[in-house]
């Protein structure tokens, strides 16, 4: 960045992207240093009668990580349908308005409407389950397997990826734009087959552009709570669930817990930061 | 411990105050609303209502249910507007929500918060006495407090605490399980019955994870641990630990042969409510003996579904209004309070197509067109009849049962399947 009044002191081009930077790092810095005061009892509702340790206690419970650890799986599994789903959308459908209108519909339903959805079509009673009765794959509805409200989580997996998969076709598209496809036709001229071309060339410079987006879908999922609230199993407790739980509980002295585990999901999210620099700095992108 | 908990905190209230442009100070805080409110009580009844002309009223209530929604909006809001020019904002908030949104704003050094009244009970209100949150004694003061039926120990006690003024008694609830007529003919009508149903009806009984479940066990605790009196009298912990030793059993024996053996609860009785309509299970609970009749109008629930009280009694509670220690607003806060008490108002939100929620005026202490207007608004053909909702009725005990209860179960049944 070259600003033009470089002598005058303080430049307004240099000063204005510090500022909006700090208006937005402000609310999680602030959200940030709050839940750690009240992680040790320093303010917050029950602070009074609260050891410092009360709150960080609850990291030395298995419940605490068997829901994180549970979290973290069903939104990776989520957010690699959703990839998956975007790429072949992309690469398949790109030259296809109808195909691109499909790609990003969904963004327009709320998640707590796809989430509803999701149980009256999928759950036990729901609509699809009514239809296996119908053709008779089985013989009452309570037949047939349990996809809500149950540890596999197919229909919390199922919504996740239903709800991000535009967002990362949108992204997928525009990289796809941005290059044309040259290099795929000439790849193929050359006697690669479609599925060659796909992995040696496509799907390499897509990575590099899709990858901060795929992220911020992670980032996005691990601490979501409509969707796993709606269709989440009770055993594990979805970790934004968990964190809920604890910050509603009717011990006041357990709000510390509900901090603790804000700031775990904090540090979840900071890590998958760390990756992605990470990541950019290995593809020699980094600036 | 405490001497170098208040120096931290007062240094985390300044970094606040720096950043939220708020000051500190909670004995300031208070001392200020203590003394309005005090103004106010002193006051004439008039100059009250003079006062709450023209202001507006937040309150900060659950939002989950129309039929509430549809009261509160359609019918209280319009005539607070045309008697008293007050303009009424109820807004969503519940429970531990209003609790944590009240010490953030203490934090933040709001004397002026955002609510003026706030629909509560039980714990809610025992955190709030706690956190010294609320306004008052105030509710005192109110003409139609005259009505209030302060013999029953279900309208005079919250949870077994004295509400000591500090909360206006609004209307009273109790636990009911709902059933389908079509389905289940001959439903069992005590504990054992019940346990002898679900063991003949594998995977067909669930209850949810949150308030409504938490108060079906408590409420077969009492049936199994020794009835009610034994918890009675404040929280005891060897009693406690009986009754919920004598509750796990009976649920340890028959979770197996709950909705999918117990290893996964629905997450509310939203869900719960659904899964009834649908088919998957064969009973749905409520903590609004009416709240059967709402949802069959609103297609919730089959015109067949049917409420039903155990034998052994289910409990009953009372629901208040009360006034934050910050409102902005308590002389309208009051008028409110004082109109929600009319026996007008009282006899519209019995209507069990309305809203079904009981009174807490005892009739004797209405006037005789409005005892009337009482009894016809009980009657309705999914109603309960008042003499068994009073003979099956069995009072809430200390809120440190509820929360050790919750705790409990969360800890060895939700973890049963794993």
């Amino acid at each position: 960045m070259n600003a033009r009044g470089g002598t005058a002191g303080w430049p307004l081009a240099r000063v204005l992207p510090l500022v909006s930077v700090a208006l937005v790092a402000a609310p999680a810095l602030v959200g940030g240093a709050y839940s750690l005061a009240a992680s040790v009892g320093v303010v917050g509702a029950g602070a009074a009668d609260a050891a410092w340790s009360d709150g960080w206690r609850v990291l030395l419970t298995p419940e605490t990580w068997r829901s994180l650890a549970w979290t973290a799986i069903t939104s990776a599994i989520a957010t690699l349908i959703a990839l998956a789903t975007a790429v072949f959308i992309g690469v398949r459908l790109r030259s296809s308005p109808m195909g691109r209108w499909l790609a990003v519909a969904p963004i327009a339903v709320p998640h707590v409407a796809a989430a509803l959805a999701a149980i009256l079509l999928l759950g036990q009673s729901g609509l699809v389950s009514r239809l296996a009765v119908g053709v008779g794959l089985t013989s009452v509805p309570a037949d047939f397997p349990a996809l809500a409200y149950n540890a596999s989580a197919v229909a919390l997996i199922a919504t996740m990826a239903w709800k991000e998969f535009p967002f990362l076709a949108l992204t997928v598209l525009a990289v796809l734009d941005t290059r044309g496809s040259a290099l795929e036709e000439s790849a193929q001229t050359l006697g690669a087959t479609r599925i060659q071309a796909f992995r040696r060339i496509t799907w390499p410079l897509l990575w590099r552009g899709v990858a901060p987006a795929v992220i911020a879908v992670y980032a996005f999922l691990l601490g979501t709570y409509e969707m796993p609230a709606l269709l989440g199993p009770s055993d594990p407790v979805p970790f934004p669930v968990l964190t809920l739980e604890r910050s509603t509980d009717p011990d006041l002295q357990r709000r510390g817990e509900a901090h603790v585990l804000a700031l775990t999901a904090l540090a979840a999210t900071l890590a998958l930061v760390a990756v992605h620099q990470r990541l950019r700095a290995a593809s020699g992108d980094g600036d | 411990m405490s001497k170098t908990h208040s120096t931290a905190a007062r240094l985390v209230c300044a970094a606040m105050a720096v950043t939220a442009g708020g000051a500190c100070g909670r004995s300031d805080l208070r001392s200020t609303a203590a003394a309005d409110m005090h103004a106010l009580v002193m006051a004439s009844w008039d100059s009250v209502v003079a006062q709450a002309r023209g202001t507006s009223v937040v309150w900060r209530m659950w939002r989950g249910d129309p039929s509430i929604n549809a009261y509160v909006d359609g019918w209280v809001a319009p005539r607070l507007r045309e008697r008293f020019g007050i303009q009424l904002d109820a807004v969503e908030g519940q429970g531990a929500e209003i609790v944590n949104a009240l010490v953030t704003e203490r934090e933040a050094g709001r004397s002026r918060g955002v609510a003026s009244l706030l629909w509560i009970n039980g714990e809610t209100f025992a955190q709030l006495r706690a956190e010294h949150l609320l306004a008052g004694p105030w509710a005192g003061r109110l003409p139609n407090g005259s009505c209030v039926d302060s013999a029953s120990s279900y309208v005079a006690r919250d949870f077994e605490q004295d509400p000591a003024g500090y909360e206006s008694p609004w209307g009273t609830v109790q636990f009911a399980l709902i059933f389908d007529t079509a389905r289940t003919p001959h439903p069992p009508r005590s504990v054992e019955e019940l346990s002898r149903w679900i063991r003949a009806h594998p995977g067909r009984f669930t209850h949810d994870q949150g308030f409504t479940g938490i108060t079906f066990l408590k409420g077969v605790m009492y049936a199994v641990g020794g009835g009610v009196q034994r918890f009675q009298g404040g929280f005891s912990e060897a009693r406690y630990l009986e009754g919920r030793d004598s509750l796990f059993d009976w649920l340890r024996a028959l979770t197996p042969d709950f909705w999918r053996a117990g290893r996964t609860y629905p997450p509310d009785v939203a869900a719960m409510h659904r899964m009834f309509a649908n088919g998957e299970i064969d009973f749905t609970m409520s903590h609004n003996h009416n709240e059967v009749a709402t949802k069959v109008a609103q297609g919730v629930l089959p015109p067949t579904a049917r409420a039903l009280l155990l034998r052994e009694g289910t409990i009953a509670n009372t629901h208040f209004v009360g006034i934050p220690f910050n409102a902005p607003n308590p002389a309208g806060a009051m008028v409110v309070a004082d109109f929600l008490l009319s026996p007008e108002a009282q006899a519209e939100k019995m209507r069990p197509d309305r809203w079904g929620d009981g009174t807490v005026c005892a009739p004797i202490r209405v006037a005789g067109d409005w005892r009337n207007a009482f009894s016809d608004s009980a009657r309705h053909r999914l109603a309960l009849p008042a003499d068994s909702l009073r003979r099956y009725a069995r009072p809430e005990i200390a809120p440190e049962y509820h929360a050790r209860l919750l705790a409990d179960w969360r800890r060895i049944f939700r973890r049963a399947g794993s």
